[in-house]
């Protein structure tokens, strides 16, 4: 709906819209969205915290390609597998070197937004210390 | 319809296509008088085809394989919906000739080129033989049956990298990788192989020279129905990212009379070889001058409308109007035919450009085009549609038309700005920021203008005094459901509303 609201002595307007609990606004060229703190947690805890070896699938697909077994050892920024989504491929990486703690998802599972997929135990090790292996895929 | 009609009416035809391109084929049938069978698969029916089309055939579930890629369900969906004839649209069975060739066998039409016609040039090997024996201009590659990925990276290092690896069957940038060095090529040769599987059926790749600085210049080709091939000049998609066209315009800034002479013939010229029937897409690289020919694209194409709003021609209808028998382009012909001002096309695709272009799903809200003089707006999806996950991100296509290209540029600029989509995210604002780059201003980006300029997502913006205060204002009036309390003069920190950048 067009709700006009005062702004520096003029009258604006903007086009605004609740969908089910996210606001979303248009003004002036730009959209944005507000998002209610219930609606933020729920979101929040989908997506994976930064370099906690926790990998979340970013969208809903299918998972395509699985790199690693349980176990194995993995480098940060290694290719863990491999997910399609609107007919594109996106590579999940891990994020800290180390080993594959847990695999939550087999080849051709259908995945929702959010959903772990894998969790990298990252090593004690300095990253120094670290032997670069030669790529097994 | 008139009487005189040569050889074969058709008076209802089949779309072998959803989205966009379906509500593009239904317009063109119902201008023409012809009723339309929409072939859709199940979650497809929240629609706006879906509710434009004259009957409705639902041809399986949801993945592509069961349905829109599936040739036996879409040819006995056709029949069993009346029609005389399929348009393929694009992407999907467009340039699949056993589809082609499927159809016939059926008794029907095939909005499109000849099976044996999509064989010569859809498969980019034979295209490739063809253009051989014609002595036009290729880049180096590799094209052969030898398909083991050992071999492959062999190939790729004897050509010396960066080398792309492509699907041999394909288009849209699926299935394509550049490879930079021999450490990468077992990873993304494989990643190409399954793409190209998943989206074509088939695992096939080639492998050929990355030109690097080039620019991305197609030829608008046309066959009529007596076999006179003509061109219908260029259109420029120099703006990809991972080899997805975003920004297409007609016709490109780059070209010289010269080499738009000598390109127009060298795309009439393997066209006509093919015995070419209806639209089809001569593609090539151009770099310092030098143009390569890279493949041909037999169907309608993505960006057809900027030749259509540049020449003022339908070529939809003219695909249709060629199927049936009948002359097409009959006000002009190839000698008067010229283009005329400068027309650019932005893909909306429903992703996050503040998170790396992450694909955005969900029920559609709100959705407002405005429009205007040369203004033009190509779209699937309407408010209370759903954008689901089995399918291309791309949501609509805007189109301008003005005189000059930078009047072109600032209409878009604008359009954009006023384009208004809730529920999903959208590229708009990298669409604006790639059309307000100097580099897109002057014309002289290649093909590695995103990967060059915008290799980051965006970063989100702050929010301004007037958004601020626009929220504020909003949130008092709809947002605060009964749980939501907002006193709209307390500080916005306090409110349990924060503003995201479109975030998830």
């Amino acid at each position: 709906m067009k709700i006009q609201f005062p702004f520096e002595h003029l009258t604006a307007e903007v086009q605004a819209q609740n969908i089910k609990g996210t606001l979303w606004l248009h003004v002036n060229g730009r959209t944005f969205v507000y998002e209610s703190e219930a609606q933020k947690k729920r979101q929040r805890s989908k997506s994976g915290g930064a370099s906690t070896g926790l990998i979340n699938s970013p969208m809903p697909g299918k998972i395509t390609k699985i790199f690693k077994k349980l176990g194995d050892e993995v480098k940060a920024g290694e290719a863990i597998l491999v997910m399609e989504a609107m007919k594109m491929e996106y590579t999940l990486k891990a994020d800290v070197a180390g080993s594959l703690k847990s695999l939550d998802c087999q080849l051709g599972d259908q995945v929702a937004l959010g959903k772990k997929l894998a969790q990298v135990q990252p090593s004690t090790v300095e990253k120094s210390a670290e032997k670069p292996v030669e790529k097994p895929v | 319809m008139a009487e005189h009609l040569k050889s074969k009416s058709i008076t209802r035809l089949a779309i072998a296509n959803r989205g966009e391109v379906a509500v593009r084929i239904i317009r063109a049938c119902e201008e023409l008088g012809i009723e339309t069978v929409l072939l859709h698969s199940e979650p497809d029916t929240g629609t706006r085809a879906y509710r434009m089309a004259t009957k409705k055939i639902c041809i399986g579930p949801a993945p592509t394989s069961e349905s829109y890629l599936n040739i036996q369900a879409n040819i006995q969906g056709a029949i069993a919906g009346g029609a005389q004839a399929v348009h393929p649209g694009f992407g999907f069975l467009s340039e699949n000739a056993d589809f082609a060739e499927a159809c016939e066998k059926a008794g029907l039409i095939f909005v499109g080129p000849s099976a044996k016609s999509i064989r010569i040039l859809g498969d980019k090997v034979s295209c490739k033989e063809l253009a051989k024996r014609l002595g036009l201009p290729l880049v180096p590659g590799y094209e052969g049956e030898n398909q083991e990925v050992d071999h492959l990276s062999q190939v790729a290092e004897k050509i010396g990298f960066p080398v792309i690896v492509k699907a041999a069957a394909g288009g849209g940038g699926r299935g394509m990788k550049v490879l930079n060095s021999r450490a990468e090529c077992r990873e993304l040769i494989e990643s190409a192989q399954r793409e190209s599987l998943s989206a074509f059926g088939s695992s096939k790749v080639f492998i050929e020279k990355y030109l690097n600085r080039a620019k991305h210049i197609e030829f608008q080709v046309f066959g009529d129905a007596t076999g006179r091939v003509i061109h219908l000049y260029d259109r420029e998609c120099s703006v990809q990212r991972r080899h997805q066209k975003i920004i297409e315009e007609a016709t490109s800034p780059s070209l010289t009379p010269e080499l738009r002479r000598k390109m127009g013939e060298v795309a009439v010229q393997i066209a006509q070889a093919a015995q070419y029937k209806g639209a089809g897409t001569v593609e090539f690289l151009l770099q310092d001058d030098e143009f390569y020919l890279l493949e041909v694209n037999t169907r309608l194409q993505v960006e057809h409308p900027v030749t259509e709003e540049v020449l003022g021609v339908d070529l939809v209808k003219a695909q249709i109007m060629t199927a049936m028998g009948e002359p097409v382009f009959t006000d002009v012909n190839s000698l008067t035919l010229s283009p005329r001002g400068h027309s650019i096309e932005c893909r909306l695709y429903a992703e996050n450009p503040y998170l790396g272009g992450v694909p955005s799903t969900g029920l559609l809200g709100l959705v407002e085009f405005p429009e205007g003089p040369g203004r033009r707006f190509e779209y699937g999806f309407e408010e209370g549609d759903t954008i689901t996950s089995y399918y291309d991100p791309m949501i609509s296509k805007v189109i301008v038309w003005d005189e000059t290209r930078l009047r072109a540029i600032q209409k878009m600029i604008r359009v954009l700005k006023d384009t208004v989509i809730f529920g999903v995210h959208t590229n708009i604002p990298y669409l604006i920021e790639i059309l307000s780059h100097p580099e897109f201003i002057s014309g002289t980006m290649t093909t590695r203008f995103i990967e060059k300029n915008f290799s980051n997502p965006l970063s989100a913006p702050d929010l301004s005094a007037l958004e601020k205060a626009a929220g504020l204002a909003a949130l008092a009036k709809i947002g605060g459901s009964a749980s939501v309390s907002v006193n709209s003069s307390a500080a916005t920190e306090k409110s349990p509303w924060q503003a995201a950048w479109r975030g998830i």
